[in-house]
């Protein structure tokens, strides 16, 4: 049976497997401004040096971020696709954000980003499971 | 079981491993209580003394067989523990492995501290300079002020030498960690940078041909002794010795290391569970003035002394070379010095690197050059002038001068009246930016094990500031014993993962300073 969704969520860590969820989700919809790309960042660690010392805040990041979501797409031929960054738990933040946009799927790699990758579906995934209001699309760990 | 759970479970089964027998200790009966009627007041008072006691010695059992462990003496009739073997043969071969570049790179390191190949656009968080008063903010502190004392009075005037010697070699083996963080540090697309040994041993070994387990048990050791580092010297030596100033400045008074290590932790905890990022930015712009305010106290009191300096050199090189045989003969004083030179600057300890690593700049070498200058401005400029004002005033074998922080500040107060209470303030803002600094190094390493889920940080921080209650409260002995064993063990996989990569380093300095020389580098200044 094909996959069909008119609005699709692809959260982004800038990884390659990442990368691939986007071209998954490009096979998905009729064009890319069907799709919503989301990053999620770590809350800012107050004491890390660039807080104390540089100009390191929350606006730098989401402008830094958005910069790199923008060419990602560009790279993806999806300049159409919808860009977002937010803070928080990745999981909890992704979920969230298919809710607010009355999403119908989830593309998510099943890759951990520490750990003992092997043993367990990435924690991020997991959350997304748990918390999704729509379908989930886990992509398989190439290796 | 979650995966973070898994993880608890190891980090305490390793710790239980190296201090057993504390578990005996624990189920022992509780101090006598007797039935004699005393007043309330009274009651309370022994009571806290009691609990105060009980968490010290139970605390000393477990430090004394992670000693028996981590300090180890291969040699019996020279009685050096291995790590420190380790880091004096580590720091003499990284120097001659890099020739002599601590000597030869002086001048380009301060060059670039100055901003002179300052480009804004590089990647990374902040300027060299920043980079550098990061690391200092972590390293500058109590190990200069009492770290010094406790050596002289440990070691004798002759531990000096060695003090400075291994500050001297140690500014190469700061280069070699520092670079490889650099190489291996990872720039997330918000532009915050994750480095450290953790990821450059983990990284770095397996491009050395190890296989993945190998290397990442380098990287876990790395990351648990760190973590326990953030806890020692990183906290509650900060807290002890913190603690030890205002006891000095207002009297002991009944539960004063309660309510000051609560204190003290609740102030950290404003900063890193808080969020109030304002405070530790104003803590960490008052220290360089702190430091300098510190350094022009002690030229004062060495001019007003300057007819004694001599005769302090001349009695430092002589209890080097002869030393007396209450200091442990001529072992004892080298393994003081080294130990506490090391404590103090971090040469070898691979904690600096983690700040290093998120410098602005795309040259590696560059960074590493910056914070060959960490080990020299607090070990051979700071730690030396402590213990020359400790000497000429001869606080250290004067008995009522007391220990550790007491004796510098009797030293100090000797000449200048006054400065007593400028070094408490001192010792209190180094102990806070020592501390939280420590806590980044140590969440950066529990992050690197039990991965960075809100809930593994959380309880991180908790444990933080619960450690430095348990500081304050905790005897001198006991917390610079755990202090030492934390951090000085971060050495056992960090030099030896850093002799094994430092070929790669190698090839990257021969680059670097071949363009330095053929003036290739663009000047922003």
């Amino acid at each position: 049976m094909a996959l069909h969704a008119s609005t699709v969520v692809v959260p982004i860590d800038f990884s390659s497997a990442s990368a691939s969820a986007i071209n998954t989700g490009l096979e998905i919809v009729e064009n890319p401004s069907q799709l919503y790309l989301i990053h999620v960042m770590l809350p800012l660690e107050t004491m890390s040096p660039g807080v104390l010392l540089g100009d390191v805040t929350d606006v730098s990041r989401t402008a830094k971020v958005t910069t790199a979501l923008k060419k990602l797409a560009e790279t993806h031929n999806a300049t159409d696709a919808h860009l977002a960054v937010t803070i928080g738990t990745p999981g909890l933040e992704i979920a969230d954000y298919a809710k607010r946009e009355k999403a119908d799927l989830i593309i998510i790699p099943s890759h951990g980003y520490h750990g003992l990758k092997r043993l367990f579906l990435g924690s991020v995934a997991e959350r997304v499971l748990r918390h999704a209001p729509c379908r989930v699309l886990v992509l398989r760990r190439p290796d | 079981m979650s995966p973070l759970f898994f993880k608890l479970f190891f980090l305490v089964t390793f710790l239980c491993l190296t201090g057993h027998n504390a578990v005996a200790l624990a189920q022992s009966p509780a101090p006598n209580s007797s039935n004699i009627e005393i007043d309330n007041e009274d009651l309370n008072e022994k009571a806290t003394e009691s609990i105060t006691a009980s968490i010290d010695s139970q605390f000393g059992i477990i430090v004394e067989n992670m000693a028996n462990v981590l300090f180890w003496e291969p040699v019996k009739a020279v009685p050096i523990p291995l790590i420190v073997i380790i880091l004096l043969c580590g720091s003499i071969f990284f120097t001659i492995y890099h020739n002599w570049l601590n000597i030869r790179g002086f001048k380009h390191a301060i060059d670039i501290t100055r901003g002179r190949y300052d480009n804004p656009d590089d990647p990374g968080e902040i300027s060299h300079f920043q980079a550098l008063t990061s690391a200092l903010s972590a390293t500058v502190g109590l190990g200069n002020i009492a770290g010094v004392a406790v050596a002289i009075q440990t070691g004798g005037p002759g531990a000096v030498v060695w003090m400075m010697l291994i500050g001297l070699l140690g500014m190469t083996a700061k280069f070699n960690e520092c670079t490889l963080a650099m190489v291996y540090r990872k720039v997330r697309p918000d532009g915050t940078v994750d480095g450290g040994p953790m990821h450059y041993l983990e990284i770095g070994l397996q491009e050395r041909g190890f296989p993945f387990p190998v290397a990442k048990c380098f990287g876990l050791v790395f990351a648990i002794f760190c973590i326990g580092g953030s806890f020692g010297g990183g906290n509650m030596f900060q807290a002890n010795q913190a603690t030890s100033a205002v006891r000095g400045m207002i009297g002991d008074r009944p539960g004063l290391d309660w309510f000051f290590g609560g204190l003290l932790a609740f102030l950290v905890g404003l900063v890193i569970i808080g969020g109030i990022k304002r405070i530790g930015q104003v803590t960490e712009k008052i220290i360089p003035l702190m430091c300098g305010i510190y350094v022009l106290a002690g030229i004062i009191i060495l001019i007003l002394h300057a007819n004694q300096i001599p005769e302090a050199a001349v009695l430092i090189v002589r209890s080097c070379v002869s030393p007396e045989a209450a200091y442990g003969g001529f072992i004892g004083v080298l393994v003081q010095g080294i130990r506490r030179a090391v404590f103090s600057n971090e040469a070898g300890v691979g904690s600096a690197a983690i700040a290093h690593a998120a410098a602005k700049t795309d040259e590696p070498v560059r960074e590493g050059m910056v914070a060959m200058l960490g080990p020299f401005i607090d070990t051979v400029v700071i730690c030396t002038m402590t213990a020359l004002v400790v000497i000429v005033s001869g606080a250290y074998n004067t008995p009522e001068a007391g220990k550790g922080v007491e004796m510098t500040r009797w030293a100090f107060s000797e000449t200048l009246s006054w400065f007593p209470t400028v070094l408490n303030i001192s010792v209190f803002l180094f102990a806070y930016s020592t501390m939280i600094s420590w806590s980044y190094y140590g969440e950066k390493a529990w992050q690197y094990i039990f991965g960075t889920t809100k809930k593994a940080i959380i309880i991180y921080r908790i444990l933080f500031l619960g450690f430095i209650v348990l500081g304050a409260v905790a005897s001198l002995e006991n917390v610079i014993t755990f202090s030492d064993l934390m951090i000085l063990s971060m050495a056992f996989p960090n030099i030896i993962g850093g002799v094994i990569l430092a070929p790669r380093v190698k090839v990257l300095l021969q680059d670097y300073w071949r363009r330095y020389k053929a003036n290739e580098f663009t000047v922003y200044e």
